[in-house]
């Protein structure tokens, strides 16, 4: 089966200077050299948004592409839909496309939202019967029919981007691209929208999607593809790419609160974190754990001076991001003193109930009234697994230590049972 | 977006749908509305017929001074506000075309065939002042009536397209032709009859299109005859700008979205 999308090596070149010289320009430049100030450096950056990118993909499949902004994602979209062409390589596509790439953006203000609806359907390449048939399926979608021959500029953001999304998914191409667009639009109409991608991608639509919002990556996606600085790092299912999405993500904050951490040290200079160890119930460093086994986290920490009475604090991250746990010593009624010297601290959860993915855990060093943070630290990454293997298994927060029960009354006896986990 | 074989007659409905945006874009809001068609010939003839008749007279051959001027005056309005429309298509829309694929000459056509209807409403006033003044429609009227607007119609895609495009790549080009139209203007015979230019130097005044162009709707509309000579050079001259603007928009058109 030949792919429905190919890149083959391709790179992207964007001039960031002046994409034109003007004439003040030259001469401002002229004088300068001749002044001798600057020797002809003319203003010409050279940015390269895509650098030796390949990939494929088949018919009916769904592919995300994930990373930071700036990495070449909505430039693949660009090259896709046509908008711009490649400086080196190729891009194939086989089969009509359609792009979702910014909403609305056909819309004319003074239009009313009927006569949108025939302008912004053109644009996306249908014909006036096509639309007319799809009509009352687009009005419907979007919501807005008692809006519809107002002109667009009295609309409400929310209801150009139903419009337009209205428009734009009534095509059922073959081949549809999904930007960042559906941030916008409240939380019933979002859904609504991964409803529809979805009944597309059920009918052999193919996908390729961009957002930063994994959830509705691993929603849609079976794969995905992760994109830094214009070149494919990696390419995987969809649950993978994304962890490693969230790892690159947690670091760099991690990086940045470290650097935080380190003008609070100069400005204490008593205390620092050495090491945040996650350990198991024999005091063994850890990289995995089950969720009904009890793990440990462990701080090591090395003090200048006597501090007397002090708090910590230890939270649980998930690698998506989500704050799973934040427990404190200060609400525990937990009282800690630091003096001079080394010592240790540890949080035992037993068990730890952290359903299955990665996480890692993150201290702080507490002042004695738990109001100023003094000393900061993050474990590595570790990997919790379920204690049953699911196939759903990250739709879920956490594994409750739990008891299933069952009443019934039959006629002639009242029957009670229970199994505890 | 859209396979090959489709897209001219998808571009068909584009183009259309975007003909009546500019249209209700351009009207909508306003109290006169598509009178407006005619309000700017209008005042421009009713300035030139005081000036032209009262304090410099100008002869016109035995023709009313207004018919004279009047249908002079529309078509060269067709091509002054079609041209600039069209430079500034692409660029006014940058928006659009940096984020959807579409033919892009859609928009250029647009801003051509919006004007056309302008022209048209114009038209029908001249129908009636030649009513009024009792000219009879010529054979050679109706016949040569299209073919004229058609030679017209390929100079100012040429111009309007190719300038769509450069003005891309340099927002020059948009003040600049401003300028080359006002100088343009005097050098056509909108003011005055060709025949004041001298004879030798006629073949210099002809290789500008619109000097042909317009001396041959006089032709047919007031002097009921057929068009000169000039009608020739001036298609041949039309057809190769169209050529080349169509030429160079086609052949830099998939940077514009690079360059917004």
């Amino acid at each position: 089966m030949t792919p429905v999308i190919r890149f083959t090596n391709v790179s992207k070149r964007y001039n960031l200077g002046l994409t034109r010289t003007s004439l003040p320009s030259i001469l401002s430049q002229w004088v300068k050299s001749s002044l001798g100030r600057q020797r002809g450096m003319a203003d010409k950056k050279i940015h390269w948004a895509l650098q030796n990118v390949s990939f494929a993909m088949e018919k009916g499949q769904s592919l995300a592409l994930v990373g930071p902004n700036g990495a070449g994602k909505s430039t693949i979209l660009k090259l896709l839909a046509k908008i711009t062409n490649p400086t080196v390589g190729t891009v194939e596509v086989n089969g009509q496309l359609s792009a979702l790439i910014e909403l609305g953006a056909g819309f004319h203000p003074d239009l009313t939202g009927r006569e949108n609806i025939y302008l912004n359907g053109t644009i996306l390449g249908l014909t006036y019967k096509e639309i007319q048939k799809k009509y009352d399926e687009i009005v419907a979608f979007s919501e807005i029919e008692e809006f519809i021959d107002t002109p667009v500029k009295r609309y409400s953001s929310g209801m150009a981007v139903r419009l337009g999304f209205a428009v734009a998914s009534c095509i059922e191409p073959q081949i549809l691209l999904v930007d960042e667009v559906l941030a916008v639009g409240d939380a019933s109409f979002r859904q609504k929208c991964i409803e529809r991608i979805k009944s597309l991608l059920n009918n052999g639509t193919s996908l390729i999607f961009v957002s930063h919002d994994m959830g509705l990556v691993r929603a849609l996606c079976e794969r995905a593809l992760y994109i830094e600085r214009g070149q494919l790092q990696a390419s995987g299912t969809s649950a993978e790419i994304i962890d490693m999405y969230n790892r690159v993500l947690e670091k760099k904050r991690i990086e940045k609160m470290s650097g935080l951490d380190k003008g609070m040290d100069e400005a204490n200079a008593g205390i620092e974190v050495t090491h945040v160890d996650v350990l198991d119930v024999n005091g063994n460093i850890i990289r995995e754990a089950r969720t009904n086994q009890p793990v440990v986290i462990r701080v090591k920490y090395t003090a200048y001076k006597d501090f007397g009475k002090a708090n910590a604090i230890i939270l649980i991250h998930r690698s998506d991001g989500l704050l799973c746990c934040n427990i404190r010593t200060h609400l525990d009624q937990f009282s800690m003193s630091i003096e001079k010297g080394e010592g240790e601290y540890f949080l035992k959860l037993d068990p730890s109930q952290l359903f299955g993915s990665m996480y890692y855990a993150e201290t702080w060093i507490m002042n004695s009234d738990d109001s100023d943070g003094i000393a900061f630290g993050v474990s590595e990454w570790f990997e919790v697994r379920n204690s049953i293997q699911g196939h759903e298994a990250h739709k879920a927060v956490f594994e409750p230590n739990r008891t299933w029960g069952q009443n019934r009354v039959t006629h002639n006896d009242r029957v009670t049972a229970g199994s505890t986990v | 977006m859209l396979t090959q074989t489709n897209n001219l007659h998808k571009m068909r409905d584009l183009v259309w749908a975007w003909t009546v945006r500019t249209l209700r874009g351009r009207y909508q809001q306003s109290a006169l509305g598509w009178l407006w068609a005619i309000v700017q010939p209008v005042a421009t003839v009713a300035i030139f017929a005081v000036v032209f008749t009262r304090i410099v007279p100008v002869d016109t051959g035995g023709v009313p001074y207004i018919l004279f001027s009047y249908s002079a005056v529309i078509p060269w309005t067709l091509l002054a506000s079609s041209v600039t429309d069209m430079a500034t298509s692409l660029v006014h829309n940058m928006n659009l075309v940096g984020k959807i694929y579409f033919p892009r000459e859609a928009l250029p056509v647009a801003a051509l065939l919006a004007r056309l209807v302008d022209f048209l409403i114009s038209f029908i006033l001249l129908v009636i002042l030649m009513m009024i003044y009792q000219i009879p429609f010529s054979l050679q009227g109706l016949f040569f009536l299209p073919l004229i607007l058609l030679i017209q119609m390929a100079l100012i895609l040429g111009l309007g397209i190719g300038s769509a495009a450069l003005n891309v790549f340099y927002r020059d080009v948009d003040p600049l032709l401003k300028l080359v139209i006002q100088v343009w203007f005097y050098a056509s015979p909108i003011l005055y009859p060709p025949s004041l230019v001298p004879e030798q130097w006629k073949w210099l005044y002809f290789l500008n299109p619109m000097a042909g162009i317009i001396a041959s709707y006089r032709d047919v509309l007031v002097y009921s005859r057929m068009p000169g000579e000039y009608l020739w050079s001036a298609a041949g001259i039309s057809a190769l700008i169209f050529v080349a603007g169509v030429w160079f928009f086609k052949r830099v058109e998939y940077q514009f979205a690079d360059i917004v």
